[in-house]
């Protein structure tokens, strides 16, 4: 990557409260037009990440490099950025024209000047004529938009978003991402977006960062962090997964579940302890005869598009995906392709399960 | 039975705590000196009260007193209302604990310690060390006023407005003023309340010279009261019943 | 009309110290290029600093020393005793040679005088028994209010409320004028055929005085946290088998208990430290601690206010247990504020 095509540079950012330590030498950057999400469970640190960018704290040491300038001690309003705030905070005094013109009225523009882009604002997110109405009278949905384009209007370099959709029920959660998308697109704009939700983040986002306890995991684009994740966590926080103690044999071997599988992974030595990852649809059901474990189905699920089966093989449960239905109590054979084994160094696996099942 | 036997109990109660203002007022409207015999109906009283100078000069005194010390009090408290509220949790609780220091101290408490600082300095008391006396008293109810309004806040609005450029100057003014107006004009009409109201703490903080209402009716009531003294508290009285009703009123409709 | 006095140097501190925060404040400012919020808080900051911390330092400086200035334990030994100072002011020759004359300390008036601690002690009882006569009159007043059935309760609140912030000593001159000789009380009195009867300047009077100023004090708390009360808590008493009485001291009374101890602290401590109440109802025949120490204060004789910081001293620590206390037994303040 050549440095100056970044936007925004994050070097070595660590942050304490009362001697917490809720950041740790983060590094990160954003490039020009880039939808980078920050994704991780509660407590991660995205929030705070988000908010040293946008002016509102100060890293306890560390660079923030905007466009190769360091930023971090500059004030929120000095700063080519803008913020959707994860409850929208618009000013309930002021209607929704007043909310979306008040950044513009501060840089003292013309009347009718802000006439124009407050009205071109309301047309992009669908509210037009809805300038005179009273914030307070909005749906959820609706301030959401009025949130957005109060940021927008101000032609920000990035638009940074705090979980903007959490407040929303699940329909229009789905709509609101493809709306914010497309804006995205239109505008050319450099979006910044945290969420919890692993599914928002792939559908949505160009680049994701996922973190875990004010540390990094990994950096990738949807499908790399989805196909291979860097550790269990992110595994298992990505989409679902089976985790697995295993054991490499050699080189594309590795031996879980009480057998041994090719696999398509080299390098870790020896008889070493890994951890084994495979998505629950990557486990194909196949004759009793033909698997390459056999189990027996213990409960059925269906969950709309498939059924979801715990199958216990001895030993391991696997959780398996398939759109086909297996009577329960019945035996079935389990098969892998190696392709679909993902080995990772092991990291205290049962913590990170844990950990993930809770949030 | 049990019903109207608990009403009952409640009305006598009340009575109590109320008979004894009724009669005040009615008597002041007496037009005898006697307090047991009912003369007829008139504003005698009332009217000797404004013909006394001594009176008026504690009319304007209080009147004065109380204005400017809620208009101080509301300013410094609304301020530090907002500055408590954006503080971390640590400091603000121990600003919250100070505040609570003046409130739960005895008056007589505060008016003597008041009262020795003045001494202490050589500040002659009178006017001024009053004003700054009913200040001190009434900033911490400003707060208490004011905080609610701020809780209620989405605390993301302030910083929303400078993330879109205003200065903090003009995010108070803009924003965090305009939402938390009702808090502070309840807190201005306490402030103004509770000086009117004030005896004790005026009373150690001022010479005989400056008295206000409450300090000009004790001097009087120890030698007696006279009956222009009832027409006097009579309508203290009245004034603060109006004035707490109101606040009362503001803080239910605020809830 | 008002009377501005000549500025002592307190004039010339204050402004010094206010310049002195204005630089403070500007110097902040420009060194971190800007400012953030809690620097609202700094005027105020400086405020309590000057008019309540100060202040309270001064008393208990006041209380450890004498008019020179010097350290001293005079002032808390008058509290015992309190010809104390008069005795130490008097030449030991002079009193040596009173004695051999064969007359005594008490003969002599300088013996010692409990007036102090036995005023502090009756003002300890008085403000007992209020709390006490406030709390049999005021929790069955305040739950009658908080009763669901009751529309009025809440209205009838408001009127419990009020006289909480009225003007205490308009009330007790309301009091004491339907007290007096030929108040409404004793005219009664006569038309029933009972005779005049001497009501004001009496111990029962002053008591009377307290009841009436406090009462309020007491059932708005007590009120407050009934009326907060899960009422479905009594409803499910009801289904496992308690009677309205079990009901009462099984549960209603157990959780109203925060109530009750805001109402007596609230009721207690004011009580300990009335003055006005006593001079105006006991006609100065029925002193209370409240009196004494504003009797040190109007007095001109510098030794007397330190030994009236010594006894107010005594009173804030009073007060501050009595504070302590309460946050032991309602640390949520469910007794509820003020308002």
């Amino acid at each position: 990557m050549v440095e100056n095509e970044h936007l925004i540079d994050l070097k070595h950012i660590c942050k304490n409260y009362d001697g917490v330590t809720v950041l740790d030498d983060i590094n990160l950057y954003i490039r020009k037009k880039e939808f980078v999400t920050l994704l991780g469970p509660s407590g991660c640190g995205k929030t705070t990440t988000l908010r040293i960018i946008g002016g509102f704290e100060t890293p306890t040491s560390g660079e923030v490099l905007f466009e190769g300038s360091e930023i971090s001690q500059l004030p929120p309003y000095k700063r080519r950025v803008n913020t959707v705030f994860q409850k929208y905070a618009l000013f309930p005094h002021l209607n929704v024209h007043d909310n979306i013109a008040f950044g513009l009225k501060i840089k003292k523009m013309a009347k009718g000047e802000i006439d124009k882009r407050v009205d071109a604002m309301l047309e992009l997110v669908n509210l037009k004529g809805y300038g005179k109405r009273r914030v307070d009278a909005l749906s959820g949905g609706q301030q959401q938009r009025v949130a957005i384009a109060r940021s927008l209007v101000n032609e920000p370099e990035v638009l940074l978003l705090d979980e903007p959709l959490g407040a929303l029920d699940l329909k229009l959660r789905k709509g609101m991402q493809l709306e914010l998308k497309r804006m995205q697109q239109h505008l050319g704009i450099t979006f910044l977006y945290v969420t919890h939700d692993q599914e928002e983040a792939l559908t949505m986002s160009d680049t994701i960062v996922v973190m875990r306890e004010g540390k990094i995991l990994q950096i990738g684009d949807p499908k790399h962090i989805y196909d291979e994740p860097a550790n269990a966590f992110v595994a298992d926080f990505i989409g679902e997964s089976n985790i697995l103690r295993g054991t490499m044999v050699r080189d594309e071997l590795v031996r879980f579940a009480g057998r041994e599988f090719p696999c398509v992974d080299f390098g870790f030595g020896e008889n070493v302890p890994v951890d084994v990852v495979v998505r629950p649809e990557d486990v194909m059901l196949v004759g009793e005869d033909v698997g390459q474990i056999v189990g027996t189905i213990r409960s059925v699920l269906f969950k709309g598009v498939h059924y979801e089966m715990m199958i216990d093989c001895g030993e391991t449960t696997f959780k398996v995906h398939s759109t086909t239905m297996q009577p329960q109590g019945s035996r079935v054979g389990l098969s892998i392709v190696p392709f679909n084994i993902h080995i990772m160094k092991p990291m205290a696996t049962a913590q990170a399960q844990e950990e993930a099942a809770a949030t | 039975m049990m019903k109207v036997i608990k009403r009952f109990y409640l009305a006598l109660v009340l009575a109590f705590l109320y008979v004894p203002i009724v009669v005040l007022i009615v008597q002041s409207f007496n037009a005898g000196k006697s307090r047991a015999k009912w003369e007829g109906f008139s504003l005698r009283w009332y009217e000797e009260l404004f013909r006394d100078p001594d009176i008026i000069k504690s009319l304007l005194i209080t009147l004065s007193i109380a204005l400017l010390a809620a208009l101080f009090a509301t300013i410094i408290g609304t301020l530090a209302a907002i500055g408590i509220h954006a503080m971390r949790k640590r400091p603000q609780s121990i600003m919250l604990t100070l505040n609570n220091i003046p409130m739960t101290m005895p008056d007589i408490v505060t008016g003597i310690s008041l009262m020795l600082l003045f001494i202490f300095t050589q500040v002659e008391r009178g006017f001024v060390t009053m004003l700054l006396a009913h200040i001190t008293f009434d900033i911490p109810y400003v707060i208490l006023s004011v905080m609610p309004k701020l809780q209620q806040m989405n605390k993301h609005t302030y910083e929303a407005a400078l993330d879109l450029g205003a200065t903090p100057g003009y995010a108070l003014f803009h924003v965090i003023l305009p939402e938390i107006v009702p808090g502070v004009v309840t807190g201005a009409m306490l402030a103004f309340t509770l000086s009117l109201d004030d005896f004790t703490i005026s009373y150690f903080t001022t010479s005989p010279l400056v008295q206000n209402l409450s300090t000009l009716i004790y001097s009087q009531a120890r030698k007696g009261i006279k009956p222009t003294m009832n027409a006097l508290s009579a309508l203290m009285f009245i004034a603060l019943l109006i004035l707490l009703l109101l606040v009362n009123k503001r803080t239910r409709d605020e809830e | 009309m008002t009377s501005f006095q000549v500025p002592g140097w307190g004039y010339v501190l204050m402004a010094v110290g206010f310049a002195a925060f204005i630089a403070l404040l500007i110097a902040y400012i420009v060194v971190n290029r800007g400012f953030k919020r809690p620097v609202f808080a700094s005027p105020y900051v400086l405020w309590i600093i000057v008019f309540t911390v100060i202040p309270c330092l001064l008393v208990a400086y006041f209380s450890f020393t004498d008019p020179a200035g010097n350290f001293t334990l005079d002032n808390f030994k008058s509290f015992w005793d309190a010809n104390y100072n008069t005795r130490k002011g008097i030449d030991p020759a002079l009193l040596q040679q009173y004695q051999d004359m064969g007359l005594s300390l008490d003969d002599l008036g300088l013996g010692r005088n409990p007036i102090n601690i036995d005023t502090l002690v009756f003002s300890l009882w008085m403000a007992f028994l209020c709390t006490a006569i406030c709390l049999l009159l005021g929790y069955p007043a305040a739950h009658i209010m908080a009763d669901r059935e009751f529309r009025l309760g809440p209205t009838l609140v408001v009127l419990f409320v009020v006289p909480m912030w009225m003007n205490f000593l308009l009330r007790t001159i309301a009091l004491m004028s339907i007290m007096e000789d030929g108040g409404l009380i004793n005219t009664v009195l006569n038309w029933l055929g009972f005779g005049p009867a001497k009501l004001l300047n009496t111990t029962a009077a002053v008591q009377v005085g307290m009841v009436y100023n406090f009462l309020p004090f007491m059932v708005f708390p007590i009120y407050n946290v009934l009326n907060k009360m899960d009422y479905q808590l009594s409803e499910a008493a009801m289904d496992l088998g308690c009677n309205k009485w079990k009901i009462f001291y099984k549960v209603t009374l157990p959780l109203s208990i925060p109530g009750v101890v805001s109402g007596i602290t609230m009721v207690f401590m004011p009580a300990v430290t009335t003055f006005y109440i006593s001079r105006l109802l006991g006609g100065g025949k029925v002193q209370l601690f409240g009196d004494l120490i504003e009797a040190k204060f109007l007095s001109t004789s510098l030794n007397e206010w330190n030994v009236g910081s010594a006894l107010s001293l005594v009173m804030m620590v009073l007060i501050l247990l009595s504070l302590g206390l309460l946050q032991k037994a309602d640390p949520k303040g469910e007794g509820g504020g003020i308002i």
